[in-house]
């Protein structure tokens, strides 16, 4: 204490007096504390979410193994590097998550997109059937279809699961129906309004340039249903391994399946891995990831992309 | 110069060296990452994004932790008049501190994997926190180490009766640092709830805990340096550690406002945590005081030059910076960018590890039996690093300005590769007072891990005349630069506020540029001279006869 001898000493009673003010506070942080938690404020909890019966909890415990807050932020905390998740549920919808995740790497093409709404719980969760009424619902989802579908992203591909997929989905639906009291706050102006009207003039420009040439081929064909499929999200044109094997070397070569049986790959091998993948699955490689295209794609076009992929033996296009 | 006169400060050495070592590497990692914001495609797929910052941030605590236990340990000694207890519990801390860092680097990279390594519900390898990265297992290593500290703190003392306030601070300080980790040790699966109680560790450790440590080290080292009184400083110590606990224990309502939990808090947040600069002021205050209590000339130029940094940048990062962003109506917007970057870099660096390499600089000779030693590179560094700092803050604000109008008022916040191209100048600017940073903490690092084992320099120290930008400093001067640095700091949040206006909204971005264009530049500037006038004016002074401090500290000492 910095009292001097002798003078009538006020700092103890001072410094009482403080400690009591901080024990009140304290008082108070605690029952503000409760308050936040009580049932009655209504805030919605993972146990009560779920998405195609899959778990927001345990899509919690996805989101924190893949350290996903070191890049995004939610609910506001993380890392400023890649855009906030908490409420991209509600913007671009189950469908447009479930074509994006397996391969990060590229945006989805409104065929992925499609594709996923062929699966009746990802439709019944979405609220929508076709893909024109789900874009219709979900602008966020159009907007990131027509500005970036089939390009490359920023995000590198994750070893995800078809389980933890959805599982993530499950706790992003969960967040995103979270009460964050108005943040992020609601953008007055569209900024992508500008944006938008310009592109359409840039597509128009090359139109015309592709139509004067021949009929394409049928490499060429394969080569463009690849790329509007949104196959190439996941398949490079080299022998580099993305989410699935790389096209380049695949044609001709020996591939062995989970079962420890082997065959080579051929038109009809690839022609059943594109409409049936799960039939038979290569060896390190994971179930369910890659969507069935029966019913997508009809026969003349899997035959074009599987001459594509002939062509691309060797790893030249 | 006081020789060392209690054997076991000498165990402080170990954690000031490897606080050097991770420093440098933490630097490393961020400048890696400066990289990795400009191409985001490097190194992708090998060292993710997510798992580099993880060990940025990760480091960064250990290495001031491992800052603060040297500190301890080097005053613990001086503050019980007698060895510390059981040595051997100490140097078992320091390994175990190193187990930690290589186990918890090495598991960051699972992240890439998916893997926690989930047993009982628990993530025992990584947890994908922000700050709480690390994995169970380290977490109860880590709180054993704490333990360990606590009980050698406290068993070291003196007897409870006779502690003064310095005394109380560092005791409390420990046993809070020790039950405040514990709050991070659980998974919580409501959003809301993880979040509320990971503030406990972060906030209550950055803003109750390290602020208390902070305070007791930086009087007991004025006491040190400046034969600064006891007692005077025990007043400081108490009403320092009252007020931070006063606005800080619900001050925490700030990290509130937005998580999930109810609107009321954004009245306490408001409220209390624009109270949270008043320790710090008061804090800034003491330091000028006892810096001038007498005209004496200062023997360890690079340790008080590191000891003013932690204050100012403390003032200046956790205060002024902390308040602009710190009212509902202007965290609103700054939440979730980079302008809660450049508060963050600048109160944690500045603060806490400003203090720990002031300590080291203060001890480190003395531990080896230096007298005089060639303080120029240690001067250097300090003006690379501080400078750098500085910089990297005007860039994260600068950068973080844009991201909120891009973000917010655009509303583009998905990377549809609008966000980036508009940040580039200031994601260039980054790694440009990041390469000025790493040269001085390379520099520095150097100069404390070789100090006393070179061959001495002897320097010719060139006199400072004690005239203009070297006259002395007087309270008024002080009290106006601050008063400079708070006006710019109010523009800062004038401009954060005019996110709110019509105009802004409906797109006009002139005033938040125009105000984090006068605010950020005008504050980050301030400080910068004004610290080279302090520096100037005890420069002035004249080279320190060496020998004559050890007299006065022994007296101070004595209760």
């Amino acid at each position: 204490m910095s009292c001097a001898a002798g003078e009538p000493c006020e700092e103890g009673g001072r410094r009482r007096r403080a400690l009591v003010v901080l024990g009140l506070m304290g008082a108070i942080f605690i029952v503000l504390s409760v308050a936040s938690f009580l049932d009655s404020r209504g805030q919605v909890t993972p146990v009560s979410v779920s998405y195609a019966g899959f778990d927001a909890v345990q899509g919690k415990r996805v989101f924190q193994a893949y350290n996903c807050m070191g890049c995004h932020t939610i609910v506001g905390n993380g890392a400023y590097f890649a855009p906030d998740l908490t409420k991209l549920y509600g913007r671009v919808g189950p469908a447009w998550l479930e074509a994006f995740l397996p391969s990060a790497g590229s945006w989805p093409t409104s065929t992925a997109v499609a594709l996923q709404l062929r699966d009746a719980a990802t439709a019944g969760e979405a609220g929508a059937a076709s893909i024109d009424a789900y874009l219709k619902k979900y602008p966020a989802a159009a907007e990131r279809v027509e500005r970036r579908g089939g390009h490359m992203t920023l995000m590198p591909n994750l070893p995800l699961s078809r389980n933890e997929v959805r599982e993530l989905i499950a706790f992003l639906k969960y967040s995103s129906a979270m009460n964050t009291e108005g943040w992020p706050p609601t953008p007055r102006v569209a900024g992508l309004a500008v944006a938008k009207a310009a592109l359409p003039a840039a597509q128009a420009a090359t139109v015309p340039a592709a139509t004067a040439t021949a009929p394409p081929s049928a490499t060429q064909r394969g080569a463009d249903l690849a790329q509007s499929t949104g196959c190439m999200a996941c398949h490079s044109t080299s022998g580099e391994r993305l989410v699935g094997p790389g096209w380049g070397e695949l044609y001709g070569s020996d591939v062995t399946f989970t079962d420890g049986s082997s065959a080579r790959a051929d038109d009809a091998y690839l022609t059943q891995s594109i409409v049936d993948p799960d039939a038979r699955v290569v060896k390190d490689y994971v179930p369910h990831v890659m969507p069935a295209y029966a019913g997508v794609l009809d026969a003349g076009q899997v035959a074009d992309i599987v001459a594509y992929i002939r062509s691309l033996q060797g790893g030249q296009p | 110069m006081i020789r060392i006169e209690y054997q076991t400060q000498r165990l402080s050495l170990r954690f000031f060296m490897l606080m050097l070592v991770l420093f440098l590497f933490q630097t490393a990692f961020g400048l890696l990452l400066t990289g990795q914001h400009i191409d985001p495609t490097l190194l992708a797929g090998t060292l993710n994004f997510n798992v580099v910052r993880a060990e940025h941030t990760n480091l960064g605590i250990l290495w001031v932790l491992s800052g603060f236990i040297g500190a301890i340990l080097f005053v613990g000694p001086l503050l019980s008049k007698r060895e510390l207890a059981a040595p051997g519990l100490i140097r078992f801390l320091f390994y175990a501190l190193l187990a930690v860092v290589l186990w918890n680097v090495a598991t960051q990279v699972l992240a890439e994997q998916g893997i926690a390594g989930w047993w009982l519900g628990q993530p025992l390898l990584q947890e994908g926190l922000e700050y709480l990265e690390a994995g169970r297992i380290v977490d109860v290593v880590i709180l054993v180490g704490f333990a360990i500290l606590c009980h050698v703190v406290w068993r070291s003392f003196p007897p409870i009766s006779q502690w003064n306030e310095i005394h109380w601070g560092l005791g409390i300080g420990v046993l809070a640092l020790t039950l405040v980790w514990i709050f991070g040790m659980f998974f919580v699966e409501r959003i809301d709830l993880q979040e509320y109680f990971r503030w406990y560790v972060v906030h209550y450790w950055v803003e109750g805990v390290w602020e208390v440590i902070h305070i007791s080290l930086v009087g007991f080292l004025l006491v040190l340096m400046f034969r600064a009184d006891v007692k005077s400083v025990g007043f400081a110590v108490f009403w320092g550690i009252s007020l931070v606990w006063l606005s800080g224990l619900l001050g925490n309502a700030h990290h509130y406002f937005w998580v999930g939990t109810p609107e009321f808090w954004q009245f306490w947040g408001s409220l209390f945590s624009a109270l949270e600069p008043l320790p710090l002021i008061f804090c800034f205050w003491h330091l000028y005081l006892d810096a001038h209590q007498d005209g004496e000339p200062l023997a360890n130029m690079p340790a008080f030059a590191f000891l003013l940094g932690s204050v100012v940048l403390e003032q200046v990062g956790a205060g002024i910076l902390g308040f602009t962003m710190t009212f509902a109506l202007t965290n609103v917007w700054s939440h979730g960018t980079w302008v809660t970057l450049s508060h963050a870099h600048l109160a944690l660096f500045g603060t806490f590890g400003m203090l720990g390499i002031a300590t080291a600089y203060y001890a480190i000779p003395l531990m080896r039996g230096v007298g005089q030693f060639d303080q120029r590179p240690g001067r250097l560094a300090f003006w690379l690093v501080f400078t750098g700092m500085l910089g990297l803050c005007f860039a994260f604000a600068i950068g973080g300005t844009v991201q909120v109008y891009v973000y917010r008022t655009l509303g583009l916040d998905w990377f549809g590769g609008e966000v980036a191209p508009a940040m580039l100048f200031a994601k260039l600017l980054v790694p440009v007072f990041g390469l000025v940073f790493t040269i001085g903490a390379g520099l520095l690092v150097y100069d404390l891990l070789t100090l006393g084992l070179r061959v001495p320099v002897p320097a010719a120290a060139r006199p400072v005349a004690a005239t203009g930008w070297g006259r002395r400093l007087s309270g008024w001067e002080t009290g106006l630069w601050l008063l400079a640095m708070w006006v710019f700091g109010a523009v800062i949040t004038l401009g954060l506020l005019s996110f709110n206006l019509r105009t802004v909204q409906d797109g006009s971005m002139l005033f938040p540029y125009l105000m984090a264009g006068i605010g950020y530049p005008g504050l980050l500037l301030t400080t910068l001279l004004f610290v080279a006038r302090f520096l100037r004016s005890l420069a002035a002074r004249g080279p320190a006869a060496v020998s004559d401090q050890a007299v006065g500290v022994a007296a101070s000492l004595a209760r």
